[in-house]
């Protein structure tokens, strides 16, 4: 049987028109045990070639699973019809994709091979054992979960007019609960953490043992933490909330999808967005971070990943693009175009998005607050393309005259992402990409990461008014 | 089903047995085989126009395998011997280091009963034209581009067709075919500086006769929901009534509600109701919550589950007493009870419990009942119809945004409020504070259906 690069090769030779096809083979493996129970341990094999072209400014795709020359020269077929169909209906063609320097090469990150030869059994030993630390850590603590979930990517993207790129690697995350319960009250709490490479790159920063106290400690904690009354006032979010405000309010808003379609960032490039201290970047790879949870050498189109300034010193700079959108704001596309499997099509999605450091310490920057919270441990959040977001966070902190004082329970935050950057007068110098373990959506999954510094601004609360 | 996808039901039903023969010769007790085929093709729009056509077919194994009480599961997307024999030893493997679950199970089923709906294909979608779906696509479209204010962000028109299957080594055969039209719309309304929060819509037809008509009155509804949001202002904050529409009941409060429901969250205790307390009252006595995964026009109709268990219709709660849980066998085990067909997911996982059509039932008032009342008590009040936020199912808590409400005071609309949070708590929502339900219901996203309800004892905080 002949490799899968020149199967892919031979079909593309036989394409009249441009195409790109996309080989992806998966190996996916989870395990999850809550109360010392297994719940599920599994093993997942997902592979195929999809395969993308353009006909007269209109785009077709065909996949299959299929891995035969006949399958992929009517998957190539299939895609060409399909294209051929849909171009009489498309009003603005896409014109001829830039000219763009196109990856040609093996492009690995490393940890693939030392997860890959790591035993199974190990790793579900490890997960069995973290579960067991959180649950029997604390007598008010009722139950515990413990799931982790490592992805093998294995990649060729070829393009007719030039990309050539085999990628590797490896993606994981791991992910601990606590619920704790004392006089009829209940309160959760979340741990997680998610990496590109080796077993121990999830570990760089708390052991598991670590991380199953913090988020036993915190359910416990939780349980007596009052509801908080909602407002508008300071907040101090930390990285991962940083995170979330980058990714999901100001993030979706600058892919360059959104931005023709209407979004809050049309026609605002060049122009005050946010605070003069806010730097925002989106990247495959991320300078003094190693395996971030969205590194990307190359993205599903053949394109070397891109560092991109969004913001620079509270100035929109850029948009997020593939090549099609790049042929249309005449710019270099950035690396940005991702799919989630063989079946989907490449689509505009973010890499590691972050707010650079800035020069004080989050220590400078409470001291320096005379009201407000301080909000961590974020519980997920959504944006529109008004930019306006909520994220909820389980661990809100008061801090008065200058000190942390009590803890409350988890709240809502909202706001309009813009104008709560615009409010930003303080940048911590300590950084952390800290949304490793998390996906987003967008009609098909994406690993990304997101954070930066601490960032002290102004939003809502939402809370319990009396 | 007889006539269609038979060269496809016969290769699913080859690789399926071949899979669970490969799995028992690899050391396996019992074990059971979930498959799919799928066929679909989908038009894709994007910035106003119609961006990608596409093609897509596969099959999709997976095999749970038990060795005494270890279970282990993997799964693939081949039909290919060598793939489903390396997958069989995988699922053998991680019993074979798996601890014990005494729970773990793989049963006989029985056969589906005479009612469940067995036709889920319609012959005029199986052979739809790509002309048709083009058709269907351009209607969607000049429906949702006539208001020059709406923005179609992104949209699909997809034309699927599919088979189930689920096989044991105790002897359950089970197979389904299915095919279903749907579409989907996202956008915003956009007027000089004035920009909406981006909605979506996903609807579903099973039968091509009324597919055109339902795209049509669908994207119509929808994109006047979205124009109307241009409209904005600000609310107050205040505790007290606040209206919740049927999506946002079902948001907001039935979807935490239905953890409480989970056999799993039962077994495990982790719920906040156990069996000692069936036939209590536990919601208001107004409340009907049922599940019915027979309604052949809604998506999560089916006549067997993930364990291939028949379904059927079946009240969870009824007059605000609670009547039954979902279970699948593993649950049904751990509590020594039978599964009610609420096992759920696909050949790539592992079963686990959900409802299929949630319905909460109509109440005696008319909405427009409730709005007076509302009124009457309260200068002004928050309609809310998206949300976007946090929904506790533990503890009940819910915080987050609500997208796009109406703002009411003296008796009418005002308008639209962004960056409204509002808070509060689903046990208190339907028990105590829990004010009123409109005989009038709505079915979301061709689902879930419920009344419009008024509560009481909501935090809302303005922007």
């Amino acid at each position: 049987m002949k490799p899968i690069s020149e199967l892919l090769k031979e079909t593309l030779s036989k394409s009249p028109v441009w195409a790109e096809a996309r080989y992806h083979r998966r190996n996916s493996q989870s395990v999850s045990v809550q109360k010392g129970l297994v719940k599920q341990a599994k093993s997942n094999l997902t592979s195929g070639v999809g395969i993308r072209v353009l006909v007269d400014g209109a785009w077709g795709f065909s996949s299959t699973s299929d891995l035969t020359p006949q399958a992929l020269e009517k998957t190539l077929k299939l895609a060409i019809e399909c294209a051929k169909s849909l171009s009489q209906l498309k009003k603005a063609k896409v014109k001829k994709l830039p000219s763009t320097k196109l990856a040609a090469g093996e492009f690995k990150i490393p940890g693939y091979d030392v997860l890959k030869q790591m035993p199974f059994e190990q790793k579900l030993q490890a997960v069995l054992k973290a579960e067991e630390l959180t649950r029997k850590n604390s007598n008010l603590i009722t139950s515990a979960t413990c799931l982790y979930n490592e992805l093998f990517e294995d990649k060729i993207v070829m393009t007719t007019d030039g990309a050539n790129a085999a990628s590797q690697l490896a993606r994981n995350e791991i992910k601990l609960g606590a619920i704790a319960y004392k006089d009829g009250d209940m309160a959760e709490s979340h741990e997680s953490v998610g990496k590109t490479g080796s077993w121990d790159c999830l570990f760089s920063r708390n052991s598991l043992t670590q991380m199953s106290d913090n988020a036993a400690k915190l359910a416990v904690d939780l349980l007596s933490a009052p509801k908080i009354p909602g407002g508008t006032t300071t907040l101090i979010l930390s990285p991962a909330m940083v995170g979330l405000l980058s990714h999901e309010a100001i993030g979706h808003t600058v892919e360059a999808d959104f931005v023709l379609s209407g979004s809050v960032a049309q026609g605002k490039l060049g122009t005050q967005v946010a605070s003069p201290l806010v730097t925002m970047c989106d990247s495959g790879t991320v300078s003094g971070v190693e395996h971030s949870g969205g590194e990307l050498l190359v993205d599903d189109e053949g394109v070397i990943t891109q560092k991109t300034t969004i913001i620079k010193n509270g100035i929109l700079n850029s948009y997020l693009h593939n090549r099609e959108s790049a042929a249309i704001f005449g710019v270099e596309p950035t690396g940005n175009g991702r799919a989630w499997l063989y079946y989907d099509e490449p689509l505009i999605r973010m890499r590691n998005t972050y707010i650079e450091p800035g020069n004080e310490s989050l220590e400078e920057i409470i001291a320096s607050t005379k009201d407000g919270y301080l909000i961590d441990c974020p519980l997920g959040g959504q944006a529109d393309a008004t930019g306006e977001f909520m994220f909820g966070a389980q661990k809100v902190t008061k801090i008065e005259n200058g000190k942390l004082t009590k803890m409350f329970r988890g709240a809502t935050i909202s706001g309009q992402a813009f104008e709560v950057l615009s409010t930003v007068d303080a940048v911590s110098k300590e950084f952390l990409l800290d949304l490793g373990s998390g996906y987003c959506g967008k009609g098909q999954p994406a690993k990304v990461d997101a954070g930066g510094p601490y960032v002290r601004c102004q939003a809502t609360i939402g809370g319990v008014q009396e | 089903m007889s006539q269609y996808f038979k060269s496809e039901r016969e290769k699913l039903e080859t690789a399926a047995e071949k899979l669970l023969a490969y799995a028992t010769k690899s050391g396996a007790d019992t074990a059971e085989v979930c498959g799919s085929y799928g066929l679909k093709t989908k038009i894709s729009l994007e910035k106003q126009d119609y961006q990608l056509a596409s093609s897509d077919d596969g099959y999709s194994l997976g095999v749970r395998v038990l060795k005494g009480h270890r279970q282990g599961f993997a799964s693939c997307n081949s039909t290919d011997p060598a793939e489903l024999k390396e997958i069989a030893i995988k699922a053998n493997e991680i019993a074979g280091f798996s601890p014990e679950n005494p729970h773990y199970s793989i049963q006989r089923a029985e056969n589906i009963p005479t009612e469940a709906p067995h036709n889920l294909v319609d012959p005029a979608l199986t052979d739809l034209s790509l002309q048709t779906q083009k058709d269907w696509t351009r209607l969607m479209v000049s429906e949702a581009t006539k208001d020059k204010r709406f923005r179609l962000n992104e949209g699909t028109v997809e034309i699927g067709t599919g088979l189930s299957l689920l096989i044991n080594s105790l002897g359950v055969r089970q197979m389904e075919a299915d095919t279903i039209a749907s579409w989907s719309l996202m956008g915003m309304g956009v007027e000089g500086n004035t920009i909406t929060s981006f909605d979506y819509f996903s609807e579903l037809s099973r039968k091509a006769a009324a597919t055109p008509e339902k795209i049509v009155l669908s994207t119509r509804k929808f994109v006047d929901e979205v124009i109307r949001n241009l409209t904005t202002g600000k609310s107050e904050s205040y505790k007290g009534l606040v209206i919740f529409t049927p999506r946002a009941v079902l948001d907001i409060l039935i979807s935490s509600l239905s953890y409480h429901f989970n056999g799993r969250a039962i077994a495990e205790n982790t719920g906040r109701w156990g069996l000692k307390d069936r036939d209590k009252t536990i919601l208001d006595s107004r409340l009907t919550l049922k599940d019915n995964p027979w309604l052949t026009d809604r998506a999560g109709c089916s006549s067997f589950d993930r364990e291939g268990t028949p379904t059927r219709p079946m009240a969870l709660i009824e007059n605000g007493v609670l009547k039954n849980f979902c279970l699948d066998h593993y649950s049904a085990h751990a509590l020594k009870l039978s599964s009610s067909g609420h096992a759920a997911g696909g050949p790539s996982s592992l079963p686990t419990v959900s409802t299929h059509t949630l319905c909460l039932s109509s109440g005696n008032e008319s909405k427009a009942s409730l709005f007076t009342r509302a009124q009457q008590e309260q200068k002004s009040f928050l309609v809310v119809h998206r949300y976007s936020g946090q929904s506790d199912p533990i503890t009940g808590d819910f915080s987050g945004v609500a997208k796009g409400a109406e703002w009411w005071a003296n008796g009418e609309r005002k308008y639209y409020v962004q960056e409204t949070l509002i808070s509060g708590n689903l046990f208190e929502a339907l028990g105590k504070d829990l004010v009123g339900i409109s005989h009038e219901t709505e079915v979301i996203d061709s689902d879930e259906e419920s009344p419009t309800l008024l509560i009481n004892n909501i935090s809302v905080t303005g922007g």
